[in-house]
């Protein structure tokens, strides 16, 4: 039985909450961060892939806080989140590999 | 004050199904109001009166919903009904499979293969012969080990199997329509639709990420399913009261109708958990009944005592079907994947 491929939010999202729980807007932010400015999750698009990784069981909820009359959600990584994210990340660094192989760029040696 | 951007908010976030509101709503409108207001109480004022949720904010939201509501992957409607058909698909083999142990047991009499057995009755021994009779004689094996095979998990097996096991039944279908020998114009045609191709189509909800079928409950299913159908077929034929016994598509609708009224208590039940789930089976299973049985009328409406007997065979699957439906409903909101302990301690920050 093969994994299901990880989609680019996912990826992004699991990431933001690597180093640590961080609440919906805190998400949105790093990821951003993380993207360069390439991927800009709206509020929707967001739950829908917390929704998916919580139902995965890949992440969970850490704690609440209040913070100007509103509660802010923290997540934070499951140990099966943290193991998911390390696998894909190797995959994607080993594509990476390949791909700097292929284009004959420095550093790619590595690859094999 | 963020009163006025929160209710435009929450008002798209009402597209979203009840269910997943009430584990997402607070939180979502939380995180769309931190990326608007600043903390300033002057600006955020002023942002609540003029600002709303742009195009894009709009989309994701109707995104996510039409995901939600149309049973997207890891959402409870579509849990529901992939679980609800995998077992209608069980069921529904697990009834060939019974028709097939006696036809099999039929030849085995017939052919005097167990020499203890004493010798067949005279409408045992007299079978149809020829190339369909042995082609039937092998499809109902087959049907044995398609429902074996799937409820032994080995799904590429049962697959390939089932599809073998339709093809016969078309071509006899097709040789008998163009040389007139068809007993009824519509029923055979929806006995082959629903009881044979619909079932092996419908096995691609086995897929890999579907959860693994009870082996165990399933496999024992096979010598009760004998059981519960020939035991009373054998008392009506030992007492002599074959008239009794309805055609097919009857036997079809009581059976479902029986099911729905043993399962009845517990989906009325508030502590059994789960009975959503078979509640929607047995829902799929007396729709399929129940329109073979409204079909496969018309082949006899001239004969007034058996299309009374046919309606009362409907009414009765409805009114057991009755019983049924409401958990079946609340089967496709309730009968989550699994779903995040969503109640976090609470700190004042």
């Amino acid at each position: 039985m093969t994994a299901k491929p990880m989609t680019g939010q996912a990826f992004f999202v699991l990431t933001a909450l690597a180093d640590g729980p961080r609440h919906g807007y805190g998400i949105v932010g790093e990821v951003a961060e993380l993207s360069q400015g390439r991927v800009r999750l709206k509020i929707g698009s967001l739950y829908g892939v917390l929704e998916r990784l919580a139902a995965e069981r890949l992440i969970e909820p850490d704690r609440e806080e209040a913070h100007d009359g509103r509660l802010r959600r923290y997540y934070r990584l499951t140990r099966d989140g943290r193991r998911v994210l390390a696998e894909e990340a190797e995959i994607r660094a080993a594509t990476a590999r390949v791909v700097r192989a292929r284009l004959g760029l420095a550093g790619a040696e590595s690859a094999g | 004050m963020s009163g006025d951007l929160e209710r435009r908010y929450r008002r798209v976030l009402r597209l979203l199904p009840r269910w997943y509101r009430e584990q997402w709503e607070q939180d979502m409108v939380a995180a769309f109001l931190d990326g608007w207001l600043t903390g300033d109480p002057e600006a955020d004022d002023y942002i609540s009166v003029a600002a709303g949720p742009g195009c894009a904010e709009i989309a994701s939201v109707i995104g996510l919903a039409v995901r939600l509501h149309l049973g997207g992957p890891g959402t409870p409607r579509r849990h529901a009904w992939g679980q609800a058909i995998r077992r209608a698909v069980l069921a529904v083999l697990l009834m060939h499979a019974v028709l097939a142990v006696d036809v099999l047991v039929s030849l085995v009499w017939r052919h005097r293969l167990v020499g203890w057995l004493p010798a067949p009755p005279g409408s045992v021994v007299v079978a149809p012969t020829g190339v369909w009779a042995t082609v039937y004689c092998l499809v109902s094996a087959a049907w044995v080990v398609v429902f074996l095979t799937l409820a032994l998990r080995d799904y590429r097996t049962a697959r390939v199997l089932g599809a073998l096991c339709v093809v016969p039944g078309l071509i006899a279908l097709l040789q008998a329509h163009f040389t007139g020998m068809l007993p009824a114009p519509f029923g055979p045609w929806v006995f082959w639709v629903m009881v044979d191709l619909a079932p092996v189509l419908a096995m691609a909800a086995f897929h890999r990420d579907a959860p693994p079928v009870a082996r165990r409950p399933w496999l024992l299913a096979l010598p009760a399913g004998c059981v519960l159908v020939y035991g009373p077929v054998l008392a009506l034929q030992v007492t002599d009261n074959v008239a009794w016994l309805p055609d097919f598509s009857g036997l079809c609708c009581i059976l479902a109708a029986l099911a729905c009224l043993v399962h009845a208590p517990r989906a009325w039940s508030r502590r059994a958990a789960g009975s959503g789930l078979w509640s929607l089976t047995l829902v799929l299973l007396a729709a399929v009944a129940g329109a073979y049985r409204l079909v496969s009328l018309t082949d006899f409406l001239d004969d007034p005592h058996l299309t009374a007997v046919s309606l009362a065979e409907l009414l009765i699957l409805l009114a057991a079907v009755a019983l049924v439906a409401p958990d079946a409903a609340r089967a496709q909101t309730a009968a989550a994947t699994p779903a995040p302990p969503l109640r976090p301690n609470a700190v004042a920050g």
